[in-house]
């Protein structure tokens, strides 16, 4: 009926519940407020102002959608992919604020204000996208909801 | 026999995971537009660029202003365009400082550009890389910086005079100037 998880599968369970709920939660503020998403967007002068809605509406969608895959654990590995592509755009953005020494807020969770852009927010990035290769490689699913395998 | 953890698979890692990647990738499509036409106030998809412009780092100066300018030839014009200048017309005699290679290409231009020189930057079209060279240069003590509106597309479409960048190199410079540049900035894309 039941069986325990060996290590590795509670490894994947722990990384794909975190990022997922770091997508999830990050993505909530920004789909409430694609304006002030937009805003902070163009905060980084990467993007054409003409593309910046595009981005402000499809860039929350997105990371929920990943967010919840990851939890559910339905197309893990694709998922964790797309959550490594996003991490590695936002840490390339980052470090080109930084390197221009733009004094902006990141926009990661808040749209209006949070936290600035700095070496902090770096780390924290790169962080993750650490948590995403266990899922992105792991054989092993870990737990996930409606599998008939696990139950 | 068990398998180690992260051992290859008989169907690829990476195929399994690009299908999954694309697959959710047209669900996100779906499932924005979906959520774009449930809003009761919609953003429209394409913004305005007007309401998104630059807070720039430097007084912008209208073509015909600089066409006087460099009439009177006491302006500099930089091209901050990314990419080879090699061949590629620009306003006639500029120089070249790229975001992308800024501390190279100033260096390239120690013993011709002054802090005290009134400077010019554009870009291709849309300011976006010549206000963050200006943003350097000032940042640099370059006081007197201004940006051409509308860059060397306007320039042109306005019969300004064309002609070929003017690349000084720096000592040690030859070899990194004639490597192919990847600079991938968005304004090149624009």
């Amino acid at each position: 009926m039941s069986r325990h998880l060996s290590p590795m599968e509670l490894l994947v369970l722990a990384c794909r519940l975190v990022l997922g709920g770091v997508f999830i939660f990050a993505s909530l503020d920004k789909l409430q407020n694609p304006e002030g998403f937009a805003q902070a967007i163009h905060n980084y002068r990467i993007l054409p102002p003409a593309l910046l809605h595009l981005a402000a509406h499809y860039l929350p969608v997105l990371e929920a959608l990943t967010g919840a895959l990851l939890i559910l654990g339905v197309w893990r590995r694709g998922a964790a992919l797309l959550t490594a592509g996003m991490t590695v755009v936002f840490i390339a953005a980052i470090a080109t604020a930084l390197a221009r020494g733009l004094d902006i807020s990141c926009g990661c969770f808040h749209t209006d204000g949070g936290h600035g852009v700095g070496l902090s927010l770096l780390l924290r990035d790169v962080g993750l996208l650490l948590l995403c290769l266990p899922p992105l490689l792991a054989r092993q699913d870990g737990w996930r909801p409606f599998s008939r395998r696990r139950s | 026999m068990g398998y180690p953890a992260f051992a290859p698979e008989r169907r690829s890692v990476w195929s399994v995971s690009l299908k999954e990647a694309g697959l959710i990738l047209l669900l996100a499509v779906v499932v924005t537009g979906g959520t774009w036409l449930l809003r009761p106030q919609r953003l429209p998809l394409l913004a305005d660029a007007t309401v998104y412009e630059l807070e720039l780092e430097a007084p912008v100066v209208e073509i015909a202003q600089a066409r006087h300018f460099f009439d009177e030839g006491a302006h500099l014009f930089i091209d901050t365009r990314p990419g080879d200048p090699a061949g590629r017309p620009t306003i006639a005699g500029a120089f070249v400082i790229r975001e992308a290679r800024f501390d190279d290409d100033l260096l390239a231009l120690f013993d011709i550009l002054f802090p005290e020189d009134p400077i010019i930057v554009f870009g291709k079209g849309d300011m976006l890389g010549a206000n963050n060279v200006a943003a350097r240069l000032k940042a640099r003590g370059y006081e007197d910086v201004q940006i051409l509106r509308g860059g060397v597309s306007a320039w042109q479409a306005a019969g300004g005079d064309l002609g070929s960048a003017f690349v000084p190199l720096a000592a040690g410079q030859q070899d990194s100037a004639d490597a192919p540049q990847e600079d991938t900035e968005q304004e090149s894309a624009s």
